[in-house]
Protein backbone atom coordinates (compact mmCIF):
# COMPACT_ATOMS: atom_id res chain seq x y z
CA UNK A 1 0.00 0.00 0.00
CA UNK A 2 1.43 3.36 -0.82
CA UNK A 3 1.06 6.19 1.39
CA UNK A 4 2.09 8.79 -0.74
CA UNK A 5 1.95 9.06 -4.77
CA UNK A 6 2.87 12.10 -6.76
CA UNK A 7 3.46 11.96 -10.32
CA UNK A 8 4.81 15.24 -12.94
CA UNK A 9 3.46 17.19 -10.04
CA UNK A 10 4.20 21.00 -10.22
CA UNK A 11 2.32 24.16 -8.26
CA UNK A 12 2.46 27.11 -9.72
CA UNK A 13 1.14 30.41 -7.02
CA UNK A 14 -1.36 32.85 -9.08
CA UNK A 15 1.73 35.13 -8.99
CA UNK A 16 3.41 33.28 -11.50
CA UNK A 17 6.02 32.00 -8.76
CA UNK A 18 6.77 28.26 -9.39
CA UNK A 19 6.54 26.68 -5.64
CA UNK A 20 7.42 22.53 -7.21
CA UNK A 21 8.24 21.60 -10.48
CA UNK A 22 7.94 18.13 -12.00
CA UNK A 23 7.92 16.21 -8.57
CA UNK A 24 8.19 12.19 -8.74
CA UNK A 25 7.29 11.21 -5.47
CA UNK A 26 6.08 7.47 -3.89
CA UNK A 27 5.95 6.90 -0.10
CA UNK A 28 4.99 3.52 0.89
CA UNK A 29 2.82 2.85 3.77
CA UNK A 30 4.90 3.28 7.45
CA UNK A 31 7.82 5.00 5.97
CA UNK A 32 8.80 7.85 7.96
CA UNK A 33 10.37 10.83 5.66
CA UNK A 34 12.38 13.62 6.53
CA UNK A 35 12.40 16.49 4.11
CA UNK A 36 15.12 18.93 4.33
CA UNK A 37 16.57 22.21 1.90
CA UNK A 38 16.78 25.62 2.82
CA UNK A 39 14.43 28.15 3.15
CA UNK A 40 11.89 28.46 0.17
CA UNK A 41 12.93 25.38 -0.84
CA UNK A 42 9.03 24.36 -1.10
CA UNK A 43 8.76 22.38 2.11
CA UNK A 44 5.74 23.62 3.50
CA UNK A 45 4.37 23.78 0.10
CA UNK A 46 5.01 20.37 -0.81
CA UNK A 47 3.15 19.48 2.60
CA UNK A 48 0.16 21.08 2.45
CA UNK A 49 -0.26 19.11 -1.46
CA UNK A 50 0.60 15.61 0.83
CA UNK A 51 -2.17 17.23 3.74
CA UNK A 52 -5.01 17.58 0.50
CA UNK A 53 -4.80 21.22 1.52
CA UNK A 54 -3.32 22.63 -1.01
CA UNK A 55 -4.21 21.71 -4.91
CA UNK A 56 -1.70 21.25 -7.53
CA UNK A 57 -1.15 23.03 -10.81
CA UNK A 58 -0.15 19.80 -12.84
CA UNK A 59 0.23 16.31 -12.55
CA UNK A 60 -0.98 14.04 -10.72
CA UNK A 61 -1.54 13.30 -6.53
CA UNK A 62 -2.85 10.35 -4.48
CA UNK A 63 -2.82 10.34 -0.86
CA UNK A 64 -3.87 7.61 1.10
CA UNK A 65 -5.05 5.59 -2.15
CA UNK A 66 -7.19 8.87 -3.27
CA UNK A 67 -7.25 11.48 -5.20
CA UNK A 68 -8.24 14.30 -3.13
CA UNK A 69 -9.34 16.81 -5.81
CA UNK A 70 -11.66 13.94 -7.09
CA UNK A 71 -13.20 13.59 -4.02
CA UNK A 72 -16.64 15.27 -2.98
CA UNK A 73 -16.82 17.90 0.26
CA UNK A 74 -17.49 15.15 2.91
CA UNK A 75 -15.15 12.65 1.51
CA UNK A 76 -12.22 14.73 1.20
CA UNK A 77 -13.19 16.29 4.84
CA UNK A 78 -13.42 12.15 5.78
CA UNK A 79 -9.86 11.83 3.79
CA UNK A 80 -8.51 15.18 5.90
CA UNK A 81 -9.76 13.21 8.98
CA UNK A 82 -7.34 10.80 8.45
CA UNK A 83 -4.02 12.79 8.00
CA UNK A 84 -2.86 14.54 11.42
CA UNK A 85 -0.77 17.82 10.87
CA UNK A 86 1.52 19.69 13.10
CA UNK A 87 2.78 23.27 12.37
CA UNK A 88 5.42 25.31 13.29
CA UNK A 89 3.65 27.59 15.88
CA UNK A 90 0.65 25.43 17.43
CA UNK A 91 -2.73 26.62 15.89
CA UNK A 92 -4.15 26.15 19.47
CA UNK A 93 -6.20 29.15 20.96
CA UNK A 94 -4.50 30.53 24.02
CA UNK A 95 -7.51 30.52 26.09
CA UNK A 96 -8.80 26.80 25.97
CA UNK A 97 -7.87 23.90 28.19
CA UNK A 98 -4.80 21.53 27.59
CA UNK A 99 -7.70 19.21 27.35
CA UNK A 100 -10.33 20.40 25.21
CA UNK A 101 -7.05 21.30 22.77
CA UNK A 102 -6.30 17.67 22.43
CA UNK A 103 -9.39 16.20 22.29
CA UNK A 104 -10.36 18.42 19.14
CA UNK A 105 -8.00 16.01 17.46
CA UNK A 106 -10.91 13.50 16.74
CA UNK A 107 -13.30 16.40 15.86
CA UNK A 108 -13.64 15.18 11.89
CA UNK A 109 -14.42 11.49 13.50
CA UNK A 110 -16.96 12.99 15.92
CA UNK A 111 -20.70 13.56 15.04
CA UNK A 112 -21.22 17.45 15.84
CA UNK A 113 -23.22 16.20 18.90
CA UNK A 114 -20.52 14.61 20.25
CA UNK A 115 -18.24 17.53 19.75
CA UNK A 116 -20.47 19.78 21.35
CA UNK A 117 -21.22 17.88 24.07
CA UNK A 118 -17.62 17.54 24.83
CA UNK A 119 -17.28 21.18 25.23
CA UNK A 120 -19.86 21.25 27.98
CA UNK A 121 -17.87 18.17 29.70
CA UNK A 122 -14.92 16.41 28.36
CA UNK A 123 -15.69 13.29 27.01
CA UNK A 124 -12.51 11.30 26.99
CA UNK A 125 -10.58 12.09 29.83
CA UNK A 126 -8.25 9.11 30.26
CA UNK A 127 -7.31 8.92 26.32
CA UNK A 128 -6.75 12.92 26.57
CA UNK A 129 -4.64 11.44 30.10
CA UNK A 130 -2.98 8.58 28.32
CA UNK A 131 -1.68 10.79 25.61
CA UNK A 132 -0.27 13.93 27.67
CA UNK A 133 1.17 11.15 29.99
CA UNK A 134 3.46 10.15 27.33
CA UNK A 135 5.21 13.16 26.54
CA UNK A 136 5.49 14.19 30.27
CA UNK A 137 2.38 16.67 30.52
CA UNK A 138 -0.40 14.75 32.44
CA UNK A 139 0.04 16.61 34.95
CA UNK A 140 -1.12 19.88 33.18
CA UNK A 141 -4.54 18.43 31.69
CA UNK A 142 -6.82 20.92 33.12
CA UNK A 143 -4.49 23.99 32.75
CA UNK A 144 -5.26 26.81 30.49
CA UNK A 145 -2.98 26.76 27.10
CA UNK A 146 -1.48 30.66 28.03
CA UNK A 147 -0.26 28.92 31.53
CA UNK A 148 2.11 26.89 29.52
CA UNK A 149 5.76 27.26 27.94
CA UNK A 150 6.47 26.94 23.74
CA UNK A 151 7.41 23.85 24.00
CA UNK A 152 4.70 22.45 26.62
CA UNK A 153 2.46 24.36 23.72
CA UNK A 154 3.77 22.22 20.84
CA UNK A 155 3.96 19.26 22.77
CA UNK A 156 0.37 19.93 23.32
CA UNK A 157 -0.08 20.09 19.86
CA UNK A 158 1.88 16.76 19.11
CA UNK A 159 -0.70 15.10 21.71
CA UNK A 160 -3.67 16.63 19.52
CA UNK A 161 -2.21 14.91 16.23
CA UNK A 162 -1.18 11.63 18.42
CA UNK A 163 -4.72 11.92 20.04
CA UNK A 164 -6.30 11.47 16.50
CA UNK A 165 -4.21 8.48 15.27
CA UNK A 166 -3.91 9.67 11.90
CA UNK A 167 -2.55 7.28 8.97
CA UNK A 168 -1.01 9.87 7.57
CA UNK A 169 0.85 12.22 10.08
CA UNK A 170 2.41 15.59 8.57
CA UNK A 171 4.61 17.81 10.28
CA UNK A 172 5.68 21.68 8.72
CA UNK A 173 8.94 22.40 11.06
CA UNK A 174 7.29 21.17 14.18
CA UNK A 175 10.89 21.52 15.97
CA UNK A 176 11.95 24.73 15.07
CA UNK A 177 10.89 27.10 17.05
CA UNK A 178 12.20 24.59 20.75
CA UNK A 179 15.48 24.12 22.19
CA UNK A 180 17.49 21.22 20.99
CA UNK A 181 16.65 18.62 23.78
CA UNK A 182 13.07 19.33 23.17
CA UNK A 183 13.38 19.19 19.80
CA UNK A 184 15.06 15.64 19.94
CA UNK A 185 12.21 14.60 22.61
CA UNK A 186 9.05 15.99 19.86
CA UNK A 187 10.50 14.28 17.01
CA UNK A 188 11.46 11.13 18.82
CA UNK A 189 7.70 10.62 20.11
CA UNK A 190 6.42 11.52 16.55
CA UNK A 191 8.89 8.50 14.90
CA UNK A 192 7.81 5.92 17.89
CA UNK A 193 4.17 7.22 17.45
CA UNK A 194 4.26 6.29 13.82
CA UNK A 195 6.28 3.08 14.36
CA UNK A 196 4.06 1.77 16.71
CA UNK A 197 0.81 2.54 14.59
CA UNK A 198 2.55 1.24 11.07
CA UNK A 199 1.51 5.32 10.32
CA UNK A 200 3.61 6.83 7.66
CA UNK A 201 5.13 10.52 9.03
CA UNK A 202 6.38 12.97 6.99
CA UNK A 203 8.50 15.75 8.55
CA UNK A 204 10.27 19.20 7.21
CA UNK A 205 13.41 19.93 9.64
CA UNK A 206 15.98 22.42 9.64
CA UNK A 207 17.79 20.51 11.92
CA UNK A 208 19.67 18.02 9.36
CA UNK A 209 20.87 15.71 12.64
CA UNK A 210 17.84 14.66 13.54
CA UNK A 211 16.98 14.07 10.10
CA UNK A 212 19.19 11.60 9.76
CA UNK A 213 19.14 10.05 12.94
CA UNK A 214 15.57 9.33 13.56
CA UNK A 215 14.12 9.11 10.15
CA UNK A 216 14.27 6.01 8.01
CA UNK A 217 14.28 8.27 4.43
CA UNK A 218 15.72 11.82 3.67
CA UNK A 219 14.99 13.82 0.66
CA UNK A 220 16.59 17.12 0.28
CA UNK A 221 14.45 19.68 -1.88
CA UNK A 222 15.06 23.17 -3.21
CA UNK A 223 13.90 25.42 -5.91
CA UNK A 224 10.84 22.89 -5.83
CA UNK A 225 12.81 20.15 -6.86
CA UNK A 226 14.00 16.99 -5.30
CA UNK A 227 17.63 17.07 -4.95
CA UNK A 228 17.86 13.59 -3.45
CA UNK A 229 15.72 10.96 -2.06
CA UNK A 230 17.90 8.04 -0.15
CA UNK A 231 17.61 6.19 3.08
CA UNK A 232 19.28 8.14 6.07
CA UNK A 233 21.56 5.73 6.62
CA UNK A 234 23.33 6.29 3.14
CA UNK A 235 22.79 9.92 3.00
CA UNK A 236 26.13 11.69 2.75
CA UNK A 237 27.94 15.15 4.32
CA UNK A 238 28.50 15.78 0.63
CA UNK A 239 24.89 15.65 -0.48
CA UNK A 240 23.92 18.03 2.47
CA UNK A 241 26.62 20.32 1.78
CA UNK A 242 25.69 20.68 -1.90
CA UNK A 243 21.79 20.84 -1.07
CA UNK A 244 22.62 23.88 1.27
CA UNK A 245 25.37 25.43 -1.03
CA UNK A 246 24.82 28.84 -1.77
CA UNK A 247 21.48 29.32 0.19
CA UNK A 248 20.70 32.16 1.79
CA UNK A 249 19.25 30.64 5.31
CA UNK A 250 21.44 28.92 7.34
CA UNK A 251 19.92 25.27 8.05
CA UNK A 252 20.59 25.83 12.14
CA UNK A 253 18.50 29.21 11.88
CA UNK A 254 14.45 28.93 12.34
CA UNK A 255 13.05 31.06 9.64
CA UNK A 256 10.43 32.45 11.40
CA UNK A 257 9.55 33.71 15.03
CA UNK A 258 7.28 30.82 16.69
CA UNK A 259 4.11 33.37 16.82
CA UNK A 260 3.72 34.05 12.76
CA UNK A 261 0.63 32.31 11.65
CA UNK A 262 1.90 29.86 9.23
CA UNK A 263 -1.19 27.66 8.43
CA UNK A 264 -3.47 29.41 5.66
CA UNK A 265 -7.44 28.74 4.75
CA UNK A 266 -7.54 25.17 3.52
CA UNK A 267 -8.32 25.10 0.05
CA UNK B 1 -3.53 83.44 18.87
CA UNK B 2 -4.67 80.48 20.67
CA UNK B 3 -5.87 82.85 23.97
CA UNK B 4 -7.60 84.99 21.05
CA UNK B 5 -9.31 81.86 19.66
CA UNK B 6 -10.37 80.74 23.53
CA UNK B 7 -11.86 84.05 24.18
CA UNK B 8 -14.21 83.82 21.51
CA UNK B 9 -15.14 80.42 22.26
CA UNK B 10 -15.66 81.45 25.68
CA UNK B 11 -18.05 84.52 23.60
CA UNK B 12 -19.74 82.46 21.32
CA UNK B 13 -20.51 79.53 24.20
CA UNK B 14 -21.88 82.54 26.49
CA UNK B 15 -23.93 83.80 23.50
CA UNK B 16 -25.80 80.91 23.21
CA UNK B 17 -26.46 80.47 27.39
CA UNK B 18 -27.78 83.32 27.05
CA UNK B 19 -29.84 82.86 23.81
CA UNK B 20 -31.30 79.26 25.16
CA UNK B 21 -32.56 80.96 28.51
CA UNK B 22 -34.26 83.57 26.34
CA UNK B 23 -35.71 80.82 24.30
CA UNK B 24 -36.67 78.67 27.19
CA UNK B 25 -38.55 82.07 28.99
CA UNK B 26 -36.80 80.63 31.68
CA UNK B 27 -36.80 83.98 33.54
CA UNK B 28 -40.90 84.53 33.10
CA UNK B 29 -41.37 81.06 34.26
CA UNK B 30 -39.22 81.97 37.83
CA UNK B 31 -40.74 85.38 37.93
CA UNK B 32 -44.00 84.33 37.64
CA UNK B 33 -43.49 84.21 41.17
CA UNK B 34 -42.30 82.98 44.51
CA UNK B 35 -45.00 80.92 43.98
CA UNK B 36 -43.71 78.88 41.22
CA UNK B 37 -40.47 77.92 43.16
CA UNK B 38 -41.96 77.14 46.11
CA UNK B 39 -44.98 75.05 44.53
CA UNK B 40 -41.32 73.15 43.04
CA UNK B 41 -40.03 72.59 46.64
CA UNK B 42 -43.73 71.57 48.11
CA UNK B 43 -43.80 69.70 45.33
CA UNK B 44 -40.06 67.50 46.23
CA UNK B 45 -40.99 67.48 49.64
CA UNK B 46 -43.73 64.58 48.94
CA UNK B 47 -41.42 62.24 47.69
CA UNK B 48 -38.83 62.81 51.21
CA UNK B 49 -41.46 60.42 52.95
CA UNK B 50 -41.48 57.24 51.04
CA UNK B 51 -44.52 54.50 51.24
CA UNK B 52 -42.92 51.67 53.47
CA UNK B 53 -46.46 50.03 54.14
CA UNK B 54 -45.69 46.15 54.08
CA UNK B 55 -48.55 45.63 51.78
CA UNK B 56 -46.78 48.10 48.96
CA UNK B 57 -43.78 46.60 49.49
CA UNK B 58 -45.00 43.21 48.30
CA UNK B 59 -46.31 44.63 45.11
CA UNK B 60 -43.01 46.61 44.90
CA UNK B 61 -40.95 43.57 45.49
CA UNK B 62 -43.24 41.67 42.33
CA UNK B 63 -42.80 44.59 39.89
CA UNK B 64 -38.72 44.71 40.30
CA UNK B 65 -39.12 40.72 39.86
CA UNK B 66 -40.90 41.29 36.94
CA UNK B 67 -38.40 44.22 35.77
CA UNK B 68 -35.58 41.74 36.58
CA UNK B 69 -37.06 38.83 34.61
CA UNK B 70 -37.87 41.16 31.51
CA UNK B 71 -34.48 42.82 31.16
CA UNK B 72 -32.61 39.11 31.92
CA UNK B 73 -34.89 37.12 29.70
CA UNK B 74 -34.90 40.12 26.89
CA UNK B 75 -30.43 40.18 27.23
CA UNK B 76 -30.35 36.53 26.99
CA UNK B 77 -32.94 36.45 23.79
CA UNK B 78 -30.31 39.02 22.54
CA UNK B 79 -27.12 37.28 23.08
CA UNK B 80 -29.20 34.38 21.09
CA UNK B 81 -29.95 36.57 18.62
CA UNK B 82 -26.67 38.54 18.39
CA UNK B 83 -24.72 35.25 17.91
CA UNK B 84 -26.84 34.14 15.16
CA UNK B 85 -27.03 37.58 12.78
CA UNK B 86 -22.94 37.93 13.90
CA UNK B 87 -21.88 34.47 12.00
CA UNK B 88 -23.18 36.00 8.81
CA UNK B 89 -22.56 39.45 9.40
CA UNK B 90 -18.61 38.53 10.41
CA UNK B 91 -18.73 37.50 6.62
CA UNK B 92 -19.06 33.55 7.34
CA UNK B 93 -21.39 32.58 4.51
CA UNK B 94 -20.45 35.26 1.78
CA UNK B 95 -20.91 38.73 0.95
CA UNK B 96 -24.81 38.43 0.23
CA UNK B 97 -25.10 37.07 3.55
CA UNK B 98 -23.01 39.71 5.10
CA UNK B 99 -25.09 42.66 3.65
CA UNK B 100 -28.19 41.22 4.61
CA UNK B 101 -27.10 40.40 8.04
CA UNK B 102 -25.48 44.20 8.46
CA UNK B 103 -28.93 45.77 7.38
CA UNK B 104 -30.75 44.03 9.58
CA UNK B 105 -28.67 44.58 12.46
CA UNK B 106 -28.18 48.09 11.99
CA UNK B 107 -32.30 48.30 11.36
CA UNK B 108 -32.49 46.49 15.09
CA UNK B 109 -30.09 48.55 16.53
CA UNK B 110 -31.47 52.49 15.00
CA UNK B 111 -34.94 51.81 16.46
CA UNK B 112 -34.45 52.63 20.53
CA UNK B 113 -35.96 50.31 22.89
CA UNK B 114 -38.70 52.68 23.20
CA UNK B 115 -40.00 53.16 19.86
CA UNK B 116 -39.76 48.74 19.92
CA UNK B 117 -42.07 48.63 23.35
CA UNK B 118 -44.48 50.81 21.54
CA UNK B 119 -44.52 48.75 18.33
CA UNK B 120 -44.34 46.07 21.08
CA UNK B 121 -47.40 46.45 23.21
CA UNK B 122 -49.14 47.15 20.14
CA UNK B 123 -48.64 43.64 18.25
CA UNK B 124 -48.43 41.79 21.68
CA UNK B 125 -50.51 43.57 24.28
CA UNK B 126 -49.69 45.76 27.39
CA UNK B 127 -47.38 43.26 29.66
CA UNK B 128 -43.81 42.44 30.74
CA UNK B 129 -43.65 40.06 27.12
CA UNK B 130 -44.07 43.33 24.84
CA UNK B 131 -40.87 44.61 27.35
CA UNK B 132 -38.79 41.66 27.16
CA UNK B 133 -39.78 41.58 23.12
CA UNK B 134 -38.60 45.37 22.67
CA UNK B 135 -35.61 44.94 25.03
CA UNK B 136 -34.80 41.63 22.95
CA UNK B 137 -35.24 43.43 19.29
CA UNK B 138 -32.44 46.74 20.34
CA UNK B 139 -30.08 44.82 22.36
CA UNK B 140 -29.62 42.03 19.05
CA UNK B 141 -29.05 44.78 16.87
CA UNK B 142 -26.11 45.98 19.25
CA UNK B 143 -25.10 42.69 20.62
CA UNK B 144 -24.93 41.48 16.91
CA UNK B 145 -22.34 44.13 15.72
CA UNK B 146 -20.12 43.92 18.59
CA UNK B 147 -20.30 40.04 18.09
CA UNK B 148 -19.29 40.23 14.70
CA UNK B 149 -16.43 42.21 15.45
CA UNK B 150 -14.77 40.26 17.66
CA UNK B 151 -15.61 37.28 15.13
CA UNK B 152 -13.70 39.04 12.85
CA UNK B 153 -10.96 39.99 15.37
CA UNK B 154 -10.20 36.42 16.38
CA UNK B 155 -7.48 34.92 14.99
CA UNK B 156 -8.21 32.60 12.27
CA UNK B 157 -5.53 29.96 12.12
CA UNK B 158 -7.07 27.90 15.09
CA UNK B 159 -10.73 27.29 13.16
CA UNK B 160 -8.74 26.59 9.76
CA UNK B 161 -6.71 24.24 11.50
CA UNK B 162 -9.14 22.26 12.48
CA UNK B 163 -11.26 22.24 8.99
CA UNK B 164 -7.82 21.18 7.47
CA UNK B 165 -7.89 17.99 9.64
CA UNK B 166 -11.53 16.89 8.66
CA UNK B 167 -13.46 18.92 11.38
CA UNK B 168 -16.94 19.87 10.43
CA UNK B 169 -17.66 23.73 10.03
CA UNK B 170 -19.19 24.21 13.46
CA UNK B 171 -17.40 21.86 15.47
CA UNK B 172 -14.01 24.14 13.76
CA UNK B 173 -15.94 27.13 15.10
CA UNK B 174 -16.95 25.62 18.37
CA UNK B 175 -13.43 24.33 19.41
CA UNK B 176 -10.87 27.47 16.77
CA UNK B 177 -12.62 30.80 16.88
CA UNK B 178 -15.18 30.62 19.91
CA UNK B 179 -12.74 30.19 22.97
CA UNK B 180 -11.41 34.19 21.44
CA UNK B 181 -14.36 35.21 21.24
CA UNK B 182 -16.18 34.24 24.19
CA UNK B 183 -14.62 36.28 26.41
CA UNK B 184 -15.57 39.36 24.92
CA UNK B 185 -19.06 38.07 24.06
CA UNK B 186 -19.61 37.60 28.08
CA UNK B 187 -18.23 41.20 28.83
CA UNK B 188 -20.95 42.61 26.07
CA UNK B 189 -23.92 40.55 26.77
CA UNK B 190 -23.57 41.26 30.97
CA UNK B 191 -22.82 45.20 30.10
CA UNK B 192 -25.70 44.88 27.86
CA UNK B 193 -27.90 43.64 30.89
CA UNK B 194 -26.66 45.94 33.39
CA UNK B 195 -28.17 49.38 30.62
CA UNK B 196 -30.95 46.93 30.04
CA UNK B 197 -32.38 46.60 33.47
CA UNK B 198 -32.27 50.52 33.56
CA UNK B 199 -34.03 50.40 30.58
CA UNK B 200 -36.55 47.71 31.76
CA UNK B 201 -37.50 49.88 34.71
CA UNK B 202 -38.29 53.01 32.19
CA UNK B 203 -40.07 50.62 29.35
CA UNK B 204 -43.46 50.24 31.53
CA UNK B 205 -44.26 53.75 30.95
CA UNK B 206 -45.33 52.88 27.51
CA UNK B 207 -47.36 49.84 29.10
CA UNK B 208 -44.67 47.25 28.76
CA UNK B 209 -44.82 46.25 32.51
CA UNK B 210 -42.43 46.09 35.56
CA UNK B 211 -41.65 48.81 38.52
CA UNK B 212 -41.71 51.33 35.69
CA UNK B 213 -46.03 50.93 34.96
CA UNK B 214 -45.84 50.90 39.36
CA UNK B 215 -44.51 54.03 38.67
CA UNK B 216 -46.33 55.75 35.98
CA UNK B 217 -49.70 54.85 37.57
CA UNK B 218 -48.11 56.50 40.80
CA UNK B 219 -47.57 59.43 39.27
CA UNK B 220 -50.66 60.26 37.21
CA UNK B 221 -51.87 59.40 41.07
CA UNK B 222 -49.87 62.19 42.34
CA UNK B 223 -49.35 59.37 45.10
CA UNK B 224 -45.65 60.54 45.55
CA UNK B 225 -44.71 58.77 48.71
CA UNK B 226 -45.37 55.32 46.51
CA UNK B 227 -43.23 56.88 43.93
CA UNK B 228 -40.44 57.39 46.23
CA UNK B 229 -40.74 54.15 46.97
CA UNK B 230 -40.39 52.74 42.93
CA UNK B 231 -38.00 55.42 42.39
CA UNK B 232 -36.03 53.76 45.45
CA UNK B 233 -36.31 50.40 44.67
CA UNK B 234 -34.95 51.19 40.88
CA UNK B 235 -31.85 52.69 42.16
CA UNK B 236 -31.50 49.47 44.73
CA UNK B 237 -32.09 47.22 41.56
CA UNK B 238 -29.88 48.52 39.48
CA UNK B 239 -26.81 49.22 42.46
CA UNK B 240 -27.41 45.49 43.21
CA UNK B 241 -27.59 44.58 39.18
CA UNK B 242 -24.18 46.19 38.56
CA UNK B 243 -22.43 45.02 41.29
CA UNK B 244 -23.13 41.15 40.13
CA UNK B 245 -22.47 41.71 36.66
CA UNK B 246 -19.06 43.08 37.65
CA UNK B 247 -18.56 39.57 39.52
CA UNK B 248 -19.79 37.53 36.79
CA UNK B 249 -17.12 39.17 34.22
CA UNK B 250 -14.32 39.33 36.69
CA UNK B 251 -14.83 35.23 37.00
CA UNK B 252 -16.35 34.76 33.72
CA UNK B 253 -14.36 36.72 31.27
CA UNK B 254 -11.41 36.91 33.25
Amino acid sequence: MTAIRLEALGLTHPGGRVALAHLDLTIAAGERVAVIGPSGAGKTTLLRVLGASLRPSHGAVRVLDVDPWALSGPLLQGLRARIGKMHQSPPIPPRQRVITAVLAGRLGQWSVWRALRSLIYPLDVPGARAVLDRLGLGERLFDRCDQLSGGQLQRVALARVLYQQPALMLADEPVSALDPALARAVTVALNDDARRRGATLVASLHAVELARSEFSRVIGLRDGRIVFDCPAAQLGDADIAALYAGAAATPAMPEASPVRPRLTRCA
Amino acid sequence: MGARRGGWIVLGLALAVLASVWRLDLIAALGAGRDGLGELLRFVARFATPDLAPAFLATVGQGALETVAISLIGTLLAVIGGAALALPASGRFGWLARSAARFALNALRSVPELVWATLTVLAAGLGPFAGTLALALHTSGVLGRLYAEALENAPPVPEAALRDAGAGGLAAFFYGTLPAAAPQWIAYGLYRWEINIRMAAILGFVGAGGLGAQLYYALSLFQEARAATLILAMLLLSLAVDALSGVLRRRLAG
